[in-house]
């Protein structure tokens, strides 16, 4: 699959501006985007969170890549709808009830999004309730994000409730969450950073597939 | 002057085969007292009651009131909630960068909630002695810029709009240092920079957004002869260097399930400059039993047992609902540790 260099350094670099300019000038040109997002946003995406997993770059970076990349999908996802580019999994993410924090939880959208998936974002200080109803819409896993360890215990209550649901999966994380937490809990899986999030939800739809 | 007051306590202590201990415990004090953290957040008798409860219960060496990243940014007027049994939080209202000089100037000791804060370090004053040394909190300069701002905001002004955020930042500082001043004044003896928010720069934008304005901070107290201390939760362990740099006479740290290394810090650090830390938490002292609290306490100990600058204290505030016997384990085996193995 042909890889777009510049694209790809644009969203590396969070340069909006031109994974906009890039973007409608393809758009205009009428070139494949579906090409263009599987060949070069999805890779550029996945290398900036193999940086961030390696420590190479941190949090700032990484949010104006997912930026830059969300700036591109914003232009091609109306052609994206009309073409026979399929969502590969309906997944929601949201920070648990009694936290507001919500960086985590963001990036772990924009890179399943960058990555093919349709997320539906529940936002922050998120009840049982609430990831009960986006099951109810359809989504296949239930991602939990906490940055508080006073409130990473809430986790335990998601998990509980769809213990009788097991085509539903649990996947937590966060800065307090650790794999030794989530076996405590029962959760399915725990992603140490947005980068092992997409890889797990691959595993899971993969599995199911 | 305090800060080498301190040092040489630390170093004092562990002389005579035993350790400064000091639980981040601010919370369960007001379950012993039968309130809530909004009351004790907003109420300074009643925070100084709890925290009373607490010297009275468990003899910390370091007393450190409630975990409240709320009062600056309460007080230079950002909408603030406060839970009836959880912390104060500031939720995010929209701001721009272009807007930082239409940020009050405001005077802090004219604040009521500052003003009660340092109120409960003119109580404690009042009412302890000299073996226990008063701490009080302020918020980290860029974790104030962030709750003004938004986290993700300003995460991505670092690189986006750098000169702005640098212009808030400083403006955050100016209202910390005026609220510094305050607790000194009061009889605080260590200031706390709580930082949280800094946890997920890396190490130049640390220093340049958060380490820097600490300096002055830590240079402000130490005129005054007050030690500072810089706390950050989460893993840090990319940061230990900057942090360092800063100026600070000491490290509080969380806990090894958040990634952090302590024997890794204690060779990193140097010797002028203490280290607290750093049981989970949330983990056995909440949720286990007194053995394995002292099971936890002990490996802690054990493997930073041949440095002199290091004071045992838990990685972060413990949650309201601690159990009280778990925090007494984890005093008596902090006390007794190198007693019993010497």
């Amino acid at each position: 699959m042909a890889r777009n260099e510049e694209l790809v350094n644009a969203i590396l670099k969070g340069d909006r501006n031109n994974v906009q300019t890039i973007m409608q000038k393809a758009i205009e040109q009428k070139q494949d985007v579906v090409q263009l997002l599987d060949g070069s946003m999805i890779p550029a995406m996945r290398e900036i969170g193999e940086r961030f997993s390696r420590n190479e770059v941190y949090v700032p970076e990484m949010l104006i890549a997912a930026r830059a990349m969300q700036a591109g999908l914003t232009l091609i996802e109306p052609i994206l709808a009309q073409s026979n580019h399929k969502s590969l999994g309906k997944i929601a993410v949201g920070t648990v009830k009694g936290d507001l924090h919500d960086i985590g939880k963001n990036l772990v959208a924009i890179m399943l999004k960058g990555a093919g998936y349709e997320v539906l974002d529940l936002g922050t200080n998120c009840s049982v309730d609430k990831y009960a109803e986006a099951v109810n819409a359809g989504v296949q896993i239930v991602m939990c994000s906490a940055l508080l360890t006073t409130t990473m215990t809430y986790m335990e209550e998601v998990v509980k409730h769809f213990k009788d649901t097991p085509e539903v999966k649990v996947v937590i994380g966060g800065a307090p969450v650790t794999q030794k937490y989530a076996d405590s809990i029962g959760a399915h899986a725990y992603g140490r950073d947005a980068n092992e999030a997409v890889k797990i939800v691959e595993n899971i739809i993969g599995a199911s597939a | 002057m305090q800060n080498l007051d301190l040092k040489s306590r630390v170093q004092h202590t562990y002389e005579k085969g035993e350790r400064l201990v000091v639980p981040l415990v601010g919370m369960p004090g007001l379950k012993m007292i039968g309130s809530t953290i909004k009351l004790g957040q907003q109420n300074y008798r009643i925070h100084a009651e709890a925290l009373q409860a607490l010297i009275e219960h468990f003899a910390p060496d370091i007393v450190f009131p409630l975990m409240d990243l709320s009062v600056e940014a309460n007080a230079i007027g950002r909408y603030t909630l406060f839970p009836i049994d959880d912390t104060a939080t500031v939720p995010h209202v929209a701001f721009h960068l272009d807007h930082v000089d239409m940020l009050p100037k405001i005077d802090i000791s004219a604040d009521t909630r500052a003003l009660g804060y340092a109120k409960v370090i003119e109580l404690l004053r009042h009412s302890t002695d000299d073996t226990v040394f008063r701490a009080a909190y302020v918020t980290g300069p860029y974790t104030l810029a962030a709750l003004i701002l938004g986290a993700q905001e300003a995460a991505q002004s670092i690189i986006l709009e750098p000169q702005g955020l640098h212009a808030l930042t400083e403006y955050c500082n100016g209202i910390i240092k005026d609220y510094t001043q305050l607790l000194i004044e009061a009889g605080a003896q260590i200031i706390c920079v709580l930082e949280p928010s800094a946890s997920m720069l890396g190490p130049d934008h640390f220093l340049d957004f958060s380490g820097n304005y600490v300096k002055e901070l830590a240079d402000l107290c130490s005129q005054k002869g007050i030690a500072t201390v810089y706390h950050i939760c989460g893993n840090t362990m990319h940061l230990i260097e900057n942090m360092v740099k800063s100026g600070v006479n000491g490290l509080s740290l969380d806990s090894p399930s958040s990634g952090m290394d302590l024997l890794k810090v204690m060779q990193q650090v140097p010797e002028n400059v203490l280290v607290m830390g750093n049981l989970n938490p949330v983990g056995k002292i909440h949720n286990g039993s007194p053995e394995e609290v002292q099971a936890e306490v002990l490996e802690v100990l054990k493997s930073v047992d041949s440095y002199p600058n290091f004071i045992l204290s838990t990685g972060c505030d413990l949650p309201k609902n601690t159990p009280e016997k778990n925090i007494h384990a984890f005093m008596h085996a902090g006390r007794n540790y190198r007693i019993a193995n010497n």
